[in-house]
């Protein structure tokens, strides 16, 4: 899905006629994308996700909220999903759970608390988040709950104990960056509806940039557990333009305490 | 975090709670004899040899994983009997090094010998210790006498939330505890101060920003060093608005757009809430490979009657990582201490029929 510029111009042709033999070689044109001096992509920036991947990954229809009082506000949109081939290949227990999940989601879904969101549910939220890509690693924060994430591209690491947000170790393939994603507590959904993952999901992320503004983002998910099949997702991250894009700060617990803790308030 | 702590959610929060309570007040040494002057040198681990790296993109090169470690222990305000003393003698020094080394061997230690204080608290080793001694005797540096200057009147009328500590506190609602029990935030400066533990800074870099991110409460400060205008003033912040510039390999972070009355710059976002009106700036400078001197200014105008500023060390130490610290996923230190408050006015009630 890579397509040659459309224009190239003079000056273009004549820079790419002078870049090393080696650059030449690459699988693919060399598209106009930020580089770091070493020349691999360079992710730095303030990334979104469209679409409401976030309410359901899978293709579904419009519905009423829980809640009339929201009105329209509340409803959920209609959307295409992000799961490659439509459906989760659950096992059967599994399917059932997930169903139980959706009927209890108002108690169950950890972004109703405000509980760190795992990945790759962080990446599709409706929330911005923003790399900052060094040398050597490269820093996720995401403006949700104020969730982070640090990709060690150094040797592989194996995480000291069970996170909310996994341990990330990445590499390179070409000008894809590869990140491997263990170490996840299995407190995680996937989105609103009460698809879920354990704490032996484990997930593959693949972020490629096609074009400046855009990241090409893919994950593969495998869970023998609860899946009788390695499926994936894939979906596109928008670089927010607009000239005072910026991280803000959403820390939801305050929204959320009166909700967990309400009725051991003092009456 | 050292690597021997291997947390888990749902022990974190309540650990924090806990070892606040057993970690007692700040070192209750008091220095003798007289002043002398400042030491001349910083640790051994300014190397002579050593020049500032760069990152490929020409910015001085901070990254790593830096903790404030050593200087746990040493208060905020300077105690009044040290006076405008800055630094411990040579030989104060050398005492305080031996408490380490002792403190080390005690933390070694696997099982409680006969007789010994045995608290209902996690394990000595679950908290972070210094190193080597911090040779500083507040962390207040300016003014000279190592203490925050006066409240002005209207923040005194801010009222304090709880923090950890107290056996009994007023429990009405979360609302009653501060914004680090309630896992919300311990603000800029509480998420550096040195506390007993949570100390980690990971700097990451990248063309145009630098980020900093804090185990504790899992902080991202993301920095923009492009020159760019603060956000709008209307979109205030717990953890404010900040923007960097290099002076020579000085990292100087400008931070405004706080929350009024949220955290206080004591440890752990404690002490009285400063105001809207907040603007910190910190400078960052590599002075060796594994030294790092922080410093900040503190300007309130409707908390403070001046400016003042904190400064310690940081440093890089082998082994030492940031850990993800889910504070409010495992908060049953919130839960135990509302559930705790309303079971104890239930069995009151039901003395007095």
């Amino acid at each position: 899905m890579f397509h040659l510029p459309r224009v190239l111009s003079a000056a273009v042709l004549f820079f790419l006629a002078g870049i090393p033999s080696s650059a030449q070689t690459r699988a693919r044109p060399a598209a106009q994308i930020p580089r770091m001096p070493d020349g691999k992509p360079n992710f730095t920036g303030l990334w979104q996700a469209l679409g409401t991947a976030d309410w359901d990954i899978r293709d579904h229809s419009s519905q009423a909220g829980p809640f009339f009082q929201l009105g329209a506000i509340g409803a959920m949109p209609a959307g295409q999903g992000i799961v490659e081939g439509g459906e989760i290949p659950y096992k059967p227990e599994a399917a059932a759970q997930q169903k139980e999940n959706f009927k209890n989601r108002l108690k169950l879904d950890p972004e109703v608390k405000c509980y760190m969101p795992g990945i790759p549910r962080a990446n599709y939220m409706p929330f911005p988040f923003q790399i900052v890509q060094s040398q050597r690693d490269i820093a996720f924060a995401y403006e949700y709950a104020t969730a982070n994430r640090v990709v060690n591209m150094g040797k592989f690491k194996e995480g000291a104990v069970d996170t909310w947000m996994g341990t990330s170790n990445g590499h390179w393939e070409g000008d894809t960056l590869v990140v491997d994603v263990t170490g996840l507590n299995g407190n995680s959904w996937y989105d609103r509806s009460g698809n879920f993952q354990t704490d032996s999901t484990h997930v593959i992320e693949r972020f490629t940039m096609p074009d400046a503004d855009h990241v090409s983002y893919e994950a593969t998910i495998e869970d023998p557990a609860i899946y009788t099949r390695p499926w994936k997702i894939s979906t596109v991250f928008y670089r927010r333009k607009e000239k005072n894009a910026q991280l803000n700060e959403f820390k939801c617990v305050e929204f959320a305490e009166e909700l967990i803790y309400g009725d051991l308030k003092k009456k | 975090m050292r690597l021997r702590f291997i947390p888990c959610a749902s022990v974190v929060a309540a650990g924090a709670a806990i070892l606040a309570l057993i970690a007692g007040p700040a070192n209750g040494q008091s220095a003798q004899g007289q002043a002398k002057s400042a030491p001349a040198t910083r640790t051994a681990t300014t190397a002579k040899s050593w020049t500032q790296p760069k990152t490929p993109w020409g910015d001085p090169d901070l990254q790593g994983t830096w903790t404030s470690d050593d200087c746990i222990g040493t208060p905020l305000n300077r105690p009044a009997n040290l006076g405008d003393r800055l630094y411990y003698t040579e030989q104060e020094l050398a005492q305080r090094g031996q408490n380490i080394e002792r403190q080390q061997q005690n933390d070694l230690q696997e099982t409680v010998a006969p007789n010994q204080r045995v608290g209902t608290g996690p394990p000595g080793h679950w908290g972070e210790r210094a190193r080597r001694p911090c040779k500083q005797t507040s962390l207040v540096v300016d003014p000279p006498n190592g203490r925050t200057p006066d409240l002005l009147p209207e923040a005194k009328l801010r009222p304090v939330p709880e923090g950890a500590g107290n056996n009994n506190p007023k429990a009405d609602s979360w609302e009653d505890f501060s914004y680090y029990i309630r896992c919300i935030s311990r603000g800029v400066t509480g998420s550096i101060l040195p506390v007993i533990y949570g100390n980690g800074q990971q700097v990451v870099q990248g063309p145009g920003y630098v980020m900093i991110l804090q185990e504790m409460v899992h902080e991202a400060r993301v920095i923009p060093t492009d020159g760019r205008p603060h956000a709008s003033p209307n979109i205030r912040t717990y953890m404010g608005d900040p923007r960097g510039h290099w002076e020579g390999n000085t990292l100087v972070v400008e931070t405004t757009n706080f929350l009024g009355n949220r955290n206080g710059i004591g440890l752990n976002g404690g002490g009285t809430p400063t105001s809207e009106a907040l603007k910190l700036t910190e400078r960052y400078t590599r002075v060796g490979p594994n030294e790092l001197h922080y410093e900040v200014t503190v300007d309130d105008p409707k908390t403070y009657v001046k400016p003042f500023k904190i400064a310690f060390p940081l440093t890089q130490e082998p082994g030492y990582q940031n850990f993800e610290y889910a504070c409010h996923e495992g908060n049953y230190a919130m839960f135990d201490s509302l559930s705790g408050a309303r079971a104890k006015e239930k069995a009151e009630a039901a003395k007095k029929k």
